[in-house]
C-alpha cells in the first residue's frame, strides 16, 4: 500500500510540472499572437496601412512554400521562387524587412480578410469574384488553366468524359471553380496543398491534374512520364499581387512600384533568376508581364 | 449571416455529415475489436504477442492520426498497398483508436482487484463465472467513462480526414470557404452540424456511464 500512495503523489506532481508546463507556454505564444494581431484587434481595419507597415519595420507576405519554381522553401529552409524574389524587393524598396506567411490556395483571401498577411503574393490569379473580396493590383504574369496526365493515358479534351476517371484539383484554385461552373459532371479529388495534390496524383489516384498551366508545365518538365494534354483552358487570366479589401495607400504604392519596376525589366530578370531553371527561356515573353501591361497576345 | 447559402450548400454538409459519421462508426467498430483483442493480450499476459500489442500501442498512442494516414494514403502505395480514401480513413481511425480503447479496458480489467477472483475461484466458480460474473462487469463500469471519451475524441479526430482529400465536413468548410469566400456561414454550418453529430454521442454515454455505475457496488 505505501509504494503504491508514493506512486500515486510521484503522478500528482508530475501532472502539477507538465500542467504549468503548458500554461507557460501557452502563456507566451499568445503574447507574440497578440502583438501580430494588434492591428486586427482593435478597430473595424483589419488591414495595416502603408505608414503602419513602414513604421513596425516589417511586412507580412503570403507566400506558397510547396509550389515550386513560383513559392516554395528550398533545402536551406529559405523561401525561393518567383513570387518569392518579387516579395523580397518589394521589401526591400519598401525599407522594411519581410516576414513570409506560409500560405494554402483556399486561405488566401482568408488571410487577407482578417489581416494575418498584409500582401499576397502566391500565384493568385485575378477573378472578378476575388476581386469583390481583395483588391489586386497591376499583373505581374500571364496565366491560363491546363491539364497534365500520364503519357499511356495523354488527356486532350474534357467532353465525353468517362465518369469513372476522376480529375485532381487543389481547393480553392481556379481549377476548381472553372471545373465546377463549366464541367459539372467530372468527379473532381480534391486536396487542400500543392505537395498533397502532386504525391497523389504520382501514385495514379487520378487520370488528370488540372492547374494553372504554368504549375502543369513544370511538373511535366520535372517529372518523366507525364504530359500536359491540355496546354490552355478556359480564359487568359493573370496573376496580381492582392492587399485587403480598401487598404489603398498599400495598393496604390504597389501599382507604382509594378510600373517603376517595369523600367527596368525586373520581372524579366526575376523569371530568369527563378522559372528559366524549369521552363526554358522559350516561354519567357509569354508568362511575364512587365509595368502591369498585358499585350495583346 | 447569408441565409440563401447556407440553405444552398446545406445538402453539401448533410453529405460530408454522412460521411464523417459512416466512417467513424465502422473505424470505430474496428477500433474497439482490435482494443478487446490488445487489452485480453496485455491481461493474459500471452507471451510474445503481449510485446507486439506493447510496441503496437505506443506507437499508435505517440504519433498524430495526420501523420498516420500520411503513411498510409501517400506512403503505401509506394509499397504496392492501394486503398481508397474510405478505406485508409477506417484503417486509420481503427489503428488510433484501437490503442485507446486498449488502453481504457485494460485499464478497468486491471482495477478489478486479483482478491476478488481469489475469492470466486475459492467459492467454486469456473473460470468462465469469474470472467462474467465478478471480473467484467466491474471492469466494464470503470472503463466507460474512458471508453465514452474515446469515442468522441475519434469522431473528432476525422476532421483531418480533409488531408487525405476525404469530402468530410472539415474539408467541406475549407472548399466551400476558398470557392465562395463565405467564411461565417460556412464555418457557422461546420460548427453546427458537428454539434449535431457529436452531442446525442455525449449524452447517450453520460447516461450509460450513470447505469454502468452501480456494477461497481457489486449488485
Amino acid at each position: 500500500m505505501k509504494r503504491k500512495a508514493w506512486r500515486n503523489v510521484l503522478a500528482l506532481a508530475l501532472t502539477g510540472v507538465l500542467a504549468l508546463g503548458l500554461t507557460a507556454c501557452g502563456s507566451s505564444d499568445s503574447k507574440t499572437a497578440d502583438a501580430g494581431s494588434a492591428a486586427a484587434a482593435d478597430g473595424k481595419a483589419v488591414y495595416r496601412t502603408l505608414d503602419e507597415i513602414k513604421e513596425s519595420g516589417t511586412i507580412n507576405i503570403g507566400v506558397f512554400s510547396d509550389k515550386n519554381p513560383f513559392g516554395y522553401v528550398d533545402e536551406n529552409g529559405e523561401y525561393q521562387g518567383y513570387d518569392v524574389y518579387y516579395a523580397r524587393r518589394l521589401g526591400e524598396d519598401l525599407g522594411v524587412d519581410v516576414n513570409f506567411v506560409s500560405t494554402e490556395a483556399a486561405n488566401r483571401i482568408e488571410y487577407l480578410q482578417t489581416g494575418k498577411v498584409d500582401v499576397i503574393l502566391a500565384n493568385f490569379t485575378v477573378t472578378p469574384e476575388r476581386a469583390e473580396e481583395v483588391d489586386f493590383a497591376s499583373p505581374y504574369m500571364n496565366v491560363s488553366l491546363g491539364v497534365v496526365s500520364k503519357d499511356d493515358n495523354v488527356i486532350t479534351s474534357l467532353d465525353n468524359w468517362n465518369a469513372d476517371d476522376s480529375i485532381i484539383v487543389i481547393s480553392g484554385t481556379t481549377a476548381e471553380t472553372y471545373l465546377i461552373a463549366n464541367y459539372p459532371d467530372i468527379p473532381l479529388q480534391k486536396f487542400d496543398s500543392y505537395a498533397t495534390a502532386k504525391e497523389a496524383f504520382e501514385n495514379g489516384t487520378s487520370v488528370a491534374w488540372a492547374n494553372d498551366n504554368t504549375e502543369v508545365i513544370a511538373f511535366a518538365l520535372q517529372n518523366e512520364g507525364y504530359t500536359v494534354g491540355i496546354p490552355s483552358l478556359g480564359s487568359a487570366d493573370t496573376i496580381a499581387p492582392a492587399v485587403s479589401k480598401g487598404n489603398t495607400t498599400l495598393l496604390d504604392w504597389i501599382n507604382d512600384e509594378i510600373v517603376a519596376l517595369g523600367e527596368e525589366n525586373f520581372f524579366h530578370a526575376d523569371y530568369e533568376a527563378t522559372l528559366a531553371d524549369t521552363y526554358g527561356l522559350d516561354y519567357e515573353d509569354s508568362l511575364v508581364v512587365e509595368g502591369g501591361k498585358v499585350n495583346a497576345q | 449571416m447569408n441565409w440563401e447559402f447556407i440553405e444552398k450548400y446545406l445538402p453539401m454538409y448533410e453529405k460530408a455529415a454522412l460521411l464523417t459519421v459512416k466512417i467513424g462508426i465502422v473505424g470505430i467498430l474496428f477500433a474497439i475489436l482490435v482494443g478487446l483483442i490488445c487489452a485480453a493480450v496485455q491481461y493474459y499476459k500471452v507471451p510474445v504477442l503481449r510485446w507486439i500489442v506493447a510496441v503496437y500501442v505506443e506507437l499508435s498512442r505517440n504519433t498524430p492520426l495526420l501523420v498516420q494516414l500520411f503513411f498510409i494514403y501517400y506512403g503505401f502505395p509506394k509499397i504496392g498497398i492501394r486503398m481508397s480514401a474510405e478505406l485508409c480513413g477506417v484503417v486509420g481511425l481503427a489503428f488510433l483508436g484501437g490503442s485507446y480503447m486498449a488502453e481504457s479496458f485494460r485499464s478497468g480489467l486491471e482495477s478489478v482487484e486479483p482478491i476478488q477472483s481469489e475469492s470466486a475461484i475459492s467459492l467454486g466458480m469456473n473460470s468462465r463465472q469469474v470472467l462474467g460474473y465478478v471480473i467484467l462487469p466491474q471492469a466494464m463500469s470503470t472503463s466507460i467513462p474512458a471508453f465514452v471519451a474515446n469515442i468522441i475524441f475519434l469522431l473528432k479526430e476525422t476532421s483531418v480526414f480533409s488531408a487525405i482529400s476525404l469530402m468530410d465536413l472539415m474539408f467541406t468548410a475549407k472548399d466551400l470557404i476558398g470557392l465562395y469566400y463565405k467564411t461565417t456561414e460556412s464555418l457557422f454550418l461546420l460548427v453546427v452540424f458537428y454539434l449535431l453529430i457529436l452531442l446525442p454521442v455525449s449524452i447517450i454515454g453520460s447516461l450509460v456511464e450513470r447505469r454502468m455505475r452501480y456494477a461497481g457496488f457489486g449488485d
